[in-house]
Formats: C-alpha cells, sequence, structure tokens
C-alpha cells in the first residue's frame, strides 16, 4: 500500500536560523490513526504543517497522496489535508455555527445540495446541529473546539489532523472527542497531536515519538510505552494504568487500558 | 478561622438574566488546601474571579450576599487592596505575564514597584522567589524565552511576591505538557505546605486525590457539594451526575469489585491502588 503521507528527510530551519525539524522520514498510512506526542517545541507542530502545506522543507520532501507538497499550492493542499487548530478562538470568526462550518466547503466550491448536507453531516457528526444558529463564540470551550472540528470535517478532506484535541475539554468533551475520532477513522486518515496519553492509548494505530526537532520512535502504542527511557528523555509517561501494571511483577509492561489490567489479573489470581 | 467566606452569594454578569454564580455559601479555612471541579460552563472560573475582586470591580455585574476575604469586604474593597491578600492564576501565563519586565527577575519586581517597595526589600523579596520556583540559572532570562511550564512559575511567583495569604489557581494547566504540569503541581505543592490557602480549580482530579484537603463540585451555576477529597471524589454517583469522570484508579477498583477478585472500597490514588493490586495477586 502506498502511503498517503510520506517525508523523505526533511529538514526544516525557520527564517530566524532555528532548526525545527532534521531528517525526518514518515510514513503515514490511510487506514490508520497516528499520534504525535513530544515535548512543547520538540518540532509536532511544524511537521504537521508541512503535511497542509503550510510549510514547505528546507530540505527533502514530503509527498501527499503522491505529490510533492512544493508542487501544490496550500489551497490545492486544504483539499486533501484539514488541520484543525489547538485553540478554537484561533479559527472561529463567523457569527452563526451553520455559516462557520459552511465557510470552507464554500470556499472550496461547493454548492447547493452538496454544501448543505456537507455541512449538515458534519455538524450531526459532532453533535452540535440543534446548535447550528448558535454564534459559535457564545459556546462553551468543549462546543467551540466541536464546530471547529465540524468546519474542518464538512470539506471532506482526506486526511484530518486535530492539534491537542483534548486541551482545556472537560471531561465530557474528552469522551466526545474520542467518539469522533473513532467515527472519523472510518472515512479519513487521523493524525491527532497530544499530551494525553490516554487519549492516545485508546485511539492511536500508530505513535511517532518526537524530541528535540528529530522522530525518535515509531511504532504501536503498546510498544511506545515501554519504551522507558525514551518516554523519559521526552518527559512523557505512560498512561496512568501503565504504568500501575508495570509496577507488578510478572505483569506484561504494555497494559494499555483498564480492561486488559483486570484480565491480566484475573490470569494471575486464578 | 475562615479566611474566605461566601455567604449566600450570587452574581449575574451584567447583561445576562440568570447568575453565574447562584446562592453559593462556603468556608475555606486559613491553610486549607480546596480543590474546584465541575463541568465547563459550571460557573468554576467565574467563582476563582470573585475573590480578588475582579467581580464586580472589573467586570460589571450584580452581587447578592457577601463575601469576606481575609477580613475584607469585596463588594467594598479595591482590587489593588484585595491583591495584597490574594493572589490569582489564570490558565495561560500569556494572560499573567506583563512583558513589563525584560527579564525573569524584573518580572517579578514589576508588582512590589508599583506598591512602591523599597529597592533594597524588592530584592530581597526577589531573590526569594527565584529560589523557590527552582528558576536561579534562568533569572536574566526573558520570561517569553522559558517553557511554557517555567513561564506558569514566574506567573505564579510573581504574585506570590507580592505575599499573599490566599493563592487561587485557575486551570493553571490547562496549556501545559506533562512536564510543565508536573512542575507545576510540584510547586502548589510546596506553597501548601508553607501554610499558604489554596483554591485550584482544575479538571486534574489525579492530583487533587493526592493534595486537596476539601473538594467543591460546581454545577450548573451552584455548590452542588464540598467535603474531604476522598469522600467526594470516590462518590462515583455524585461525580458521575456533574459529569465528572472519577479516577482511573477508582475505575479500576469499581471493575475489580464487579468481577468479583477485590472486596474493598473504592481506590483513589496510586497507592491504594498498588495496595488493592496486591491482596488481589495474593488471592
Amino acid at each position: 500500500m502506498t502511503p498517503i503521507i510520506k517525508a523523505s528527510k526533511v529538514t526544516f530551519t525557520y527564517p530566524a536560523k532555528v532548526t525545527a525539524l532534521r531528517d525526518i522520514n514518515l510514513e503515514l498510512n490511510e487506514d490508520e490513526v497516528t499520534a504525535i506526542i513530544g515535548q512543547n517545541g520538540s518540532g509536532k507542530t511544524t511537521l504537521v504543517k508541512h503535511f497542509n502545506g503550510l510549510l514547505k522543507p528546507t530540505k527533502g520532501e514530503v509527498l501527499v497522496e503522491g505529490k510533492d507538497t512544493r508542487d501544490l499550492t496550500t489551497a490545492q493542499l486544504s483539499k486533501i489535508v484539514g488541520y484543525v487548530f489547538q485553540d478554537p478562538d484561533d479559527q472561529l470568526f463567523m457569527s452563526k455555527v451553520y455559516e462557520e462550518v459552511a465557510f470552507g466547503p464554500k470556499n472550496l466550491g461547493f454548492k447547493g445540495k452538496e454544501l448543505k448536507s456537507s455541512v449538515k453531516n458534519a455538524l450531526k457528526m459532532v453533535g452540535l446541529w440543534e446548535s447550528r444558529k448558535k454564534h459559535p463564540l457564545d459556546m462553551n470551550l468543549n462546543d467551540k473546539k466541536l464546530v471547529t472540528m465540524a468546519s474542518i470535517i464538512a470539506m471532506k478532506p482526506d486526511v484530518i489532523i486535530l492539534d491537542e484535541p483534548t486541551n482545556g475539554q472537560d471531561h465530557q468533551g474528552i469522551v466526545k472527542v474520542e467518539s469522533l475520532i473513532n467515527k472519523l477513522r472510518k472515512e479519513h486518515t487521523v493524525i491527532i497531536i497530544s499530551h494525553n496519553m490516554e487519549l492516545v492509548s485508546k485511539v492511536a494505530d500508530r505513535v511517532v515519538m518526537m524530541y528535540d526537532s528529530r522522530v525518535i520512535f515509531e511504532g504501536s502504542p503498546k510498544k511506545a510505552f515501554t519504551k522507558k527511557k525514551l518516554l523519559n528523555k521526552t518527559y512523557l509517561k505512560p498512561p496512568l494504568i501503565t504504568q500501575l501494571g508495570q509496577g507488578v511483577k510478572g505483569m506484561p509492561s504494555d497494559v494499555l487500558t483498564i480492561n486488559e489490567l483486570v484480565k491480566e489479573l484475573q490470569k494471575v489470581s486464578k | 478561622m475562615a479566611i474566605v467566606k461566601f455567604k449566600d452569594f450570587s452574581w449575574t454578569y451584567q447583561g445576562y438574566k440568570k447568575p453565574t454564580l447562584r446562592n453559593i455559601n462556603l468556608s475555606v479555612k486559613e491553610g486549607e488546601f480546596l480543590g474546584v471541579i465541575g463541568r465547563v460552563g459550571s460557573g468554576r472560573s467565574t467563582f476563582c474571579m470573585t475573590m480578588l475582586g475582579l467581580i464586580p470591580h472589573f467586570f460589571p455585574g450584580r452581587i447578592k450576599g457577601e463575601l469576606v476575604v481575609d477580613g475584607l469586604s469585596v463588594e467594598e474593597s479595591s482590587i489593588a487592596e484585595l491583591s495584597t491578600r490574594v493572589g490569582l492564576i489564570f490558565q495561560s501565563p500569556d494572560t499573567q505575564l506583563t512583558g513589563a519586565g525584560t527579564t525573569v527577575e524584573e518580572e517579578l519586581a514589576f508588582g512590589l514597584e508599583n506598591l512602591g517597595v523599597p529597592q533594597k526589600e524588592m530584592n530581597k523579596r526577589v531573590k526569594k522567589m527565584v529560589k523557590l520556583i527552582g528558576l536561579e540559572s534562568f533569572r536574566n532570562r526573558s520570561p517569553f524565552e522559558l517553557s511554557g511550564g517555567q513561564q506558569q512559575k514566574v506567573a505564579i511567583a510573581s504574585v506570590l511576591i507580592m505575599q499573599p495569604r490566599i493563592l487561587v489557581l485557575d486551570e493553571p494547566t490547562a496549556q501545559l505538557d506533562p512536564l510543565g504540569t508536573s512542575q507545576v503541581f510540584d510547586l502548589i505543592k510546596k506553597l501548601a505546605k508553607k501554610g499558604i490557602t489554596i483554591i485550584l480549580n482544575t479538571q486534574k482530579i489525579n492530583y487533587l486525590a493526592e493534595f486537596a484537603d476539601r473538594v467543591a463540585i460546581l454545577n450548573k451555576n451552584k455548590l452542588v457539594k464540598v467535603d474531604k477529597a476522598r469522600k467526594i471524589l470516590t462518590d462515583v454517583k455524585l461525580l458521575r451526575r456533574n459529569g465528572i469522570i472519577p479516577s482511573v484508579y477508582t475505575q479500576l477498583s469499581e471493575q475489580l469489585i464487579k468481577e468479583g477478585l477485590y472486596k474493598g472500597s473504592l481506590c483513589l490514588t496510586l497507592g491504594d491502588a498498588k495496595k488493592m493490586i496486591k491482596k488481589v495477586v495474593k488471592k
């Protein structure tokens, strides 16, 4: 299978001479949810900005659906790759939720029935169809974030990038985001940037760990969360349940969820 | 003795019909560590802003009832007066840092300069603060060159330097990465040990489970319940009714009880969970 996004030897240096990416080689598959993890400033956001063409590599190349991002305009790329910002206030600007969500697809040339159905579908997907007449800035943070997600979903991109989707969300919001990612994965390639290791362990098929502008690990969450040295280096910790399992003698070190831990304990106590 | 006392306190923002805080009754003792939890939109941030007097002196609206902080009626005192007794920390250090100082030390001195504290005393306090937050080697750096966690520590120090007896923190780690989060929580823990009254609004109930004396739940603009941290945080029905997911350790103990592997009370902390697992494994 050809990867939907392929980065080869990508190096990126900001105009102020700060190198934010060094020699990144990465292939992302269409049917996977990929989580990019790492400390603030490790290069995560700079990397995903290469996927939607907001940034172009200083050295090396990024292919999206086989095409070099340097040969595509940001407008062309935004049809393929949608990026949901970390802070909803950076994205929202219309006075009605419906208009906010319709803005992107309209710009892409969606009209009439196609436009209506894509907006409706996106708002239903995030559970905010009933709120379509509200002012986005009157909504609580949970819902604002969901509006920004809907406005990207409505553009029907093949790839959806969610930057810190659970930041500032309350517990209910986190549950909603989790179930939304599980819906999205059926039709889109999903990339998340997250510090929330519980979320990563639940939704990701693959983890990309970044440290000091480089990718230092790539693999399943189960593998990622047993790499103690790498995690320490980047100041991350496995999910609490995994840490608990790692403290028990004879227990596998890659237990990710409560259910898995209960099953393991059933085995031991028999 | 109560250092903060809400009595039948209600607050309605100008232009709104319904109150954002409704009939709050709460006393916080000096030296206490109170956690505040609840959904987005429950009134938690507004609650945090009351004690420094941002409500009603900065945001217009209507107060009913009374709020007394360190002997001062909030309604009758100015923010300047209150700021020597209450420190308020916001979600994002960007909101807090003035940018008036080009170095960490200058940023810390800013509030004292405004109060007219003598130079000698100022230098002494700045030095002490830099040490307390563990940023000695960064004292001549610009606060904006620091990591999110370090910035939030500077923000906390810039408030602490006014020597408030009460520190109110409104989701201080919501924007931080795991390293920044643990740095800030470590500092809060240290301050609580020094006897500063802490009122901490956070979603991270695992931290409250370890450190808070009492926890208050806000929901739909009301104070639903306040009680000992363990009592609130293991009352799974109460939590779920108010949109709060219990700690993973509590959830684990619920599962193990359901599966018949464990007979005991619900866990709250890592320590509880370790003990429980020992029992289960020994069986």
